[in-house]
């Protein structure tokens, strides 16, 4: 550790590495809960500085785990003995060319940020994970990042054409993949198999992405449904609609209550709700506004609020609910906690199918009393992606058995189809899951494979050790 | 208000209030000092988390530590983005006291370390 260290300092000089105490434990920590342990943090500058690092880690069998501003929700950024290297210094946008239709970033860069400097050209980046306003580049390739306009856009996979990685070897080797283009044959996908590695096969140093023009205008619709039945079938018809919605977010009728207790809002929060997002062209909009909100009254529901443009959305609060999800089972757990009690929010994401999700919602309920926890229900159903969220009490609430609740939602998103995580990564907390996936497919070498490429990326282990595989 | 009790109570308080934190990061986005600053100790998270840790005794008080609390500006932004309500202003006030009952820090000193950034 101390040889690691001392010549970490010597090779980037004493501004770029610390082994204080208080600064080391900002960056063993993440929201999942889960605390760590580093030595020592250090903070590259470019791309030069962070092949010293992979090169001295090499030289010196020193784990290091790879951070941007440690939101992630799996376990995913969370060290165990080690050097974390942190990329916030790493943050340039290097160059915006909206012919080509592609930025190229520093992985420190951060999401909101990025789309703030596209939306002066007419363009956005369009993953925005809830975290966006801190969340980074680097980070969200890592995870595999998605957001709310994932039903239309994706996930990062669709985004990045290319990454600058760092190995973890004797030269610190750089290695540029990608193309600035959409097409681009280079032999075998790495530029994919690095999106959603979890900072386990290389450093990313730099990044390709893609950029999408801002839509000429927008729509919404929030609705309340008196069932999920109802709800399914006004989301059914939206999808046989071929109008494609941006945004398809879902919250059961006992989280929205849960979630709008300390609300002032200018309707009332009551049933199953759905909130809906279109782009549209500017002559289309009034049309189509109109169209969806006869297509969700068509299908039951009992209230519906529209409006024109974003701005509107926002004074008119149609997505205050939906983001009070997390603060509202903060909140609630708090209340329960009583002062001097810590907490913590355990967030699910699970994906299935989406015609699917009126079962696996059933299915969620049904281990709420099993387990007699108090369950939030939210999600992205225009992509099946559901993050149920249990609050913790330290001291009062068993962790074993929100564990057990943990694994029984990634058992039904697997029996229904889908898969363990959608957007947060596998990090610590899903491990078990995945295996359990791919076991229920009949697929487990796929895991002996996937810890055979990273024995062939980072042959000590060095990388992000004892996550995702 | 000063004495054994008071340091006590400043322990206390800011154990409970900076342990309610939950780590989102989402004050950090609003922070005016996190883009001057060189670490993450620059923001509210950080240095929530710092406070809480020298009021446990968990680390003890580094420069660190004296930087991160005493550049704060005390603005309040990082509360408007705080999912769980906490009074972040106040957390760093009862630091900054504690810190002065403690180890003598006084006000001038904190006015000369707000500059200090800016320069960064």
């Amino acid at each position: 550790m101390a040889d690691a260290i001392r010549k970490l300092v010597r090779r980037l000089g004493p501004r770029k590495v610390s082994t204080d105490q208080a600064l080391v434990a900002l960056y063993a920590r993440e929201p999942s809960g889960l605390q760590g342990r580093a030595w020592a943090v250090v903070f590259p500058e470019s791309e030069d500085d962070v092949r010293v690092i992979a090169r001295t880690a090499y030289e010196t069998d020193t784990p290091i785990y790879p951070q941007g501003s440690a939101t992630s929700l799996s376990g995913n950024a969370v060290p165990e003995n080690g050097i974390v290297v942190s990329f916030e210094r790493m943050n340039r946008i290097l160059e915006v060319n909206i012919i080509d239709g592609n930025v190229v970033v520093e992985p420190g860069v951060r999401l909101d940020d990025l789309n703030t400097v596209l939306e002066r050209e007419g363009y956005m980046f369009p993953v925005d994970p809830a975290s966006s306003a801190v969340a980074t580049v680097g980070g969200a390739i890592n995870n595999g990042a998605g957001g709310l306009r994932g039903a239309k856009y994706g996930t990062m996979r669709e985004w990045v054409l290319g990454v600058n990685i760092v190995l973890a070897d004797s030269e610190g080797t750089l290695l540029r993949l990608g193309c600035r283009t959409v097409k681009c044959r280079q032999g075998y996908d790495l530029t994919r198999l690095i999106v959603g590695s979890e900072g386990t096969l290389g450093l990313v140093t730099r990044a390709i992405l893609r950029i999408a023009p801002l839509p000429e205008d927008t729509v919404y619709a929030l609705a309340f449904f008196p069932g999920l039945d109802s709800l399914m079938g006004a989301f059914t018809a939206l999808r046989r609609s071929r109008i494609n919605p941006f945004m398809l977010e879902f919250m059961d009728s006992k989280t929205v209550e849960y979630a709008s207790r300390h609300l002032d809002l200018p309707y009332t929060p009551k049933g199953d709700m759905l909130l809906v997002g279109i782009e549209v062209n500017r002559e289309a909009a009034q049309r189509v506004l109109k169209d969806l909100e006869n297509l969700l009254a068509d299908h039951g529901a009992e209230r519906i609020i529209t409006a024109h443009g974003v701005e509107e959305a926002r004074r008119k609060h149609l997505f205050t609910v939906r983001k009070n999800l997390f603060a509202g089972q903060a909140g609630l757990t708090l209340d329960r906690a009583g002062p001097g009690r810590r907490i913590r929010v355990m967030i699910e994401d699970i994906v299935v199918p989406p015609s699917r999700v009126p079962e696996a919602v059933k299915r969620i309920r049904e281990l709420e009393s099993k387990y007699g926890l108090t369950v939030f229900l939210g999600g992205h159903i225009g992509d099946g992606n559901l993050h149920p969220a249990v609050g913790i009490v330290e001291g009062v609430d068993d962790p074993q058995v929100v564990e057990e609740w943990f694994k029984d939602v990634m058992r039904i998103a697997v029996q229904l189809g889908g898969t363990v995580s959608a957007e947060h990564g596998i990090g610590l907390l899903k491990k078990e899951g995945l295996r359990y996936d791919l076991e229920s497919r009949g697929s487990l070498k796929a895991l002996s494979l996937m810890a055979e490429i990273k024995r062939v990326f980072d042959p000590k282990g060095l990388l992000n050790p004892g996550k995702l595989v | 208000m000063s004495g054994p009790n008071t340091i006590d109570r400043l322990r206390t308080w800011i154990s409970e209030t900076a342990g309610r934190c939950i780590y989102c990061g989402f004050c950090e986005s609003v922070c005016p000092t996190r883009p001057l600053g060189p670490h993450r100790g620059y923001g509210p998270r950080g240095r929530v988390a710092m406070a809480r840790l020298v009021a446990e005794g968990v680390t003890p008080l580094s420069n660190t530590v004296v930087e991160s609390v005493y550049t704060c500006l005390l603005c309040a932004a990082c509360e408007t983005k705080c999912p769980v309500g906490l009074p972040i202003a106040d957390i760093i006030r009862a630091a900054r006291r504690l810190y002065t009952l403690e180890a003598g820090f006084s006000a001038r000193e904190e006015k000369g370390r707000v500059p200090a950034i800016a320069r960064r």
